[in-house]
């Protein structure tokens, strides 16, 4: 099944000034429960897409449809919906609310979608261990450690159990290990609840890791590779 | 949960917070403390007035009013006296012969009002003899007159020395006795204690000829609140009369009571103008610095109408928490201060020059209270609009990615 899927994506910034090209067309379809990396060197255009099939940016050309939805025609707020209840989010630099603890920040985009108090609990319990935090439950962010505040953000994105998962180079703040342990936990999310992960990405660790490699060059999908 | 991170939010940068918050809670005490002064300095001077000078309800002929005549008596005044003083409301009332008169002693002339009063029922109504400061009130023996101790000074009268005082009788012609000083009076008005001299009414009366004259009655309620439902029934029942509460009859008055609320409306106008550019200032400080985060939680699905809710409710909690912090440490120092009072000796000679007591009794009305909440409220919310405003103009794309 279609989880993702974009046709002809082009996207040029300062169309009226000094226009750039991010995106030259770019056709993809992601299906559910792949595990995708989204490499390629700077300036190629992998936040620009992510940013797109994420629904934070709209592109200049072409249509994206998550779900069988066609987001491109939805309005600002209608998109903040859109993501809510499909998308979740990974960010480089965490982005946790600093005020709220690791249950809180769990909790936090299933009080947006008003789950129940005995759901929102008993999801965010889940997923703390499978995150491997239960003992951190009360911690704010500034008391975790880089590693456990991305798996936080890890479990976060899960949390509303969105379509798919977004992850803008989720393992850039990080070291070896807890690379290697956050990945460990992508991969059996992935395993076990079938979640598709689309990753942007230059760390190799990563991209080992993937099943499918896509590879942008100037704006264009220059390899797509199964594994 | 928006409530949870809104308080936790103000604390994120407690100095910041504080800073602000302090400034509220000054001005917050400041503006009570100051109005609660003047309330208690405009009540000093209403009572003074009210009990020295006009007492609740005054009853005159018309023509009295126009012209201090000698001949412009209140018609049958006893008997209407008796029937004022039978009716419930009325705490007390008096009958004064009222005349301009010129006080003469041996070291110069003055024009004074000499007011001829009851001497028992005058206590009643004005506690003239609460302020004797020399001497004594009236005692046995005719021709008394009790005098300012400040116009005394000024004549170089002593208590038991004799003066006379001139004027004219019903006949039109020039009349005069001669009375010995038995007291003088520090009422706290020296305008007044400079101007008038009190004798036994019906000294005064023997003198212009007749033994029933009288040119006013007053009137002192139980209940002040009554004064204005007391004035409209007299005026029903004694239409030919010209019947004035102290409002009519000092318009003074009535201007500081009316004045005291505008004075109010002025403060808290400009401290509401200062604290609006303080509470923008802060809050968009916090929502710049919080860029990232705020596109996070656009990303993640917070729509515009919660993050600007958000923006309103920090803003708001920042300065109800100070405001009602301001407000307690105002309603405390009122507390502390309306037992004992703020003792203004130093400045006696200018208080008692404008009717005021030396003592001045903080008060401030329930109401004041809500007013300033109100326009607390008010302001922060409008203070709060354009940071939350700019908060939810930011674009989540942009925003996720700012350092």
């Amino acid at each position: 099944m279609k989880v993702i899927e974009a046709k002809g994506i082009e996207k040029i910034y300062n169309p009226n000034k000094i226009p750039v090209h991010a995106l030259k067309g770019v056709d993809l379809e992601i299906e559910q429960g792949e595990f995708t990396a989204i490499v390629g060197p700077s300036g190629s255009g992998k936040t620009t897409l992510l940013n797109i099939i994420g629904g934070l940016d709209r592109p200049s050309e072409g249509s994206i449809e998550v779900g069988g939805k066609d987001i491109s025609a939805l309005s600002d707020n209608q998109l903040i919906d859109f993501r809510k209840d499909n998308i979740g989010f990974v960010f480089q630099a965490y982005n946790l609310i600093p005020v709220l603890t690791a249950k809180e920040n769990i909790e936090f985009v299933m009080l947006l979608q008003n789950r129940s108090e005995a759901e929102r609990n008993q999801r965010t319990n889940e997923l703390l261990k499978a995150v491997g935090l239960e003992d951190k439950i009360d911690k704010r962010p500034s008391e975790l450690s880089g590693g456990q505040q991305q798996r936080v953000a890890v479990a976060r994105a899960l949390a509303s159990k969105p379509t798919f998962v977004l992850a803008d180079e989720p393992t850039a703040n990080l070291d070896s290990e807890s690379t290697s342990n956050l990945l460990d936990i992508m991969a059996k999310l992935n395993q076990e609840e079938n979640m598709t992960f689309v990753f942007s990405t230059h760390d190799q660790r990563v991209i080992d890791r993937a099943h499918r490699i896509v590879t942008l060059v100037d704006g264009k999908i220059d390899t797509d590779v199964r594994r | 949960m928006i409530l949870k991170m809104s308080w936790r939010n103000i604390w994120r940068s407690p100095l910041r917070s504080l800073v602000v918050m302090g400034a509220i809670t000054i001005g917050t005490w400041a503006i009570i403390f100051l109005m609660s002064f003047s309330f208690g300095m405009v009540k000093s001077y209403v009572n003074n007035a009210i009990r020295m000078e006009t007492s609740h309800i005054q009853i005159h002929t018309p023509a009295f009013k126009e012209d201090r005549e000698v001949g412009n008596l209140l018609p049958e005044a006893e008997s209407k006296l008796a029937t004022i003083k039978s009716s419930a409301e009325v705490e007390a009332a008096t009958v004064r012969t009222i005349l301009n008169a010129m006080l003469v002693a041996p070291k110069g002339t003055r024009g004074v009002i000499a007011r001829g009063i009851d001497e028992n029922e005058e206590i009643k109504v004005t506690e003239i003899d609460q302020q004797i400061v020399e001497g004594s009130y009236f005692g046995k023996g005719k021709n008394q007159v009790l005098m300012g101790k400040s116009l005394a000074e000024k004549l170089g009268l002593k208590i038991r020395k004799k003066v006379v005082l001139q004027f004219q009788n019903l006949d039109g012609e020039i009349t005069a006795g001669a009375f010995r000083i038995v007291g003088l009076i520090d009422s706290g008005n020296k305008m007044r204690d400079d101007g008038s001299v009190f004798v036994r009414r019906g000294d005064l009366n023997r003198l212009i000829g007749s033994e029933k004259a009288g040119h006013e009655i007053a009137i002192f309620l139980k209940d002040a609140e009554q004064i204005q439902a007391k004035t409209a029934a007299l005026k029903t029942d004694y239409s030919n009369d010209l019947i004035e509460s102290y409002t009519e009859i000092s318009p003074d008055i009535k201007l500081y009571e009316t004045q005291i609320g505008t004075s109010f409306a002025v403060f808290v106008g400009i401290f509401m103008l200062a604290l609006i550019f303080g509470i923008i200032n802060t809050m968009l400080m916090a929502v710049l610095e919080r860029t990232r985060e705020l596109g996070m939680l656009m990303s993640v699905g917070m729509n515009k109408g919660r993050v600007f809710g958000m923006i309103v409710l920090e803003t708001l909690m920042l300065g109800l928490v100070a405001a009602i912090t301001g407000m307690i440490l105002g309603w405390i120092t009122i507390q502390y201060f309306s037992g004992s009072g703020i003792d203004l000796s130093s400045f006696s000679a200018g208080l008692k020059q404008f009717g005021m007591s030396t003592i001045i009794y903080p008060a401030l009305d329930g109401a004041y209270y809500l007013q300033l909440t109100i326009s607390i409220i008010i302001t922060t919310l409008l203070a709060s609009l354009y940071p939350a405003y700019k908060a939810i103009k930011l674009r989540p794309v942009e925003a996720v990615r700012k350092i």
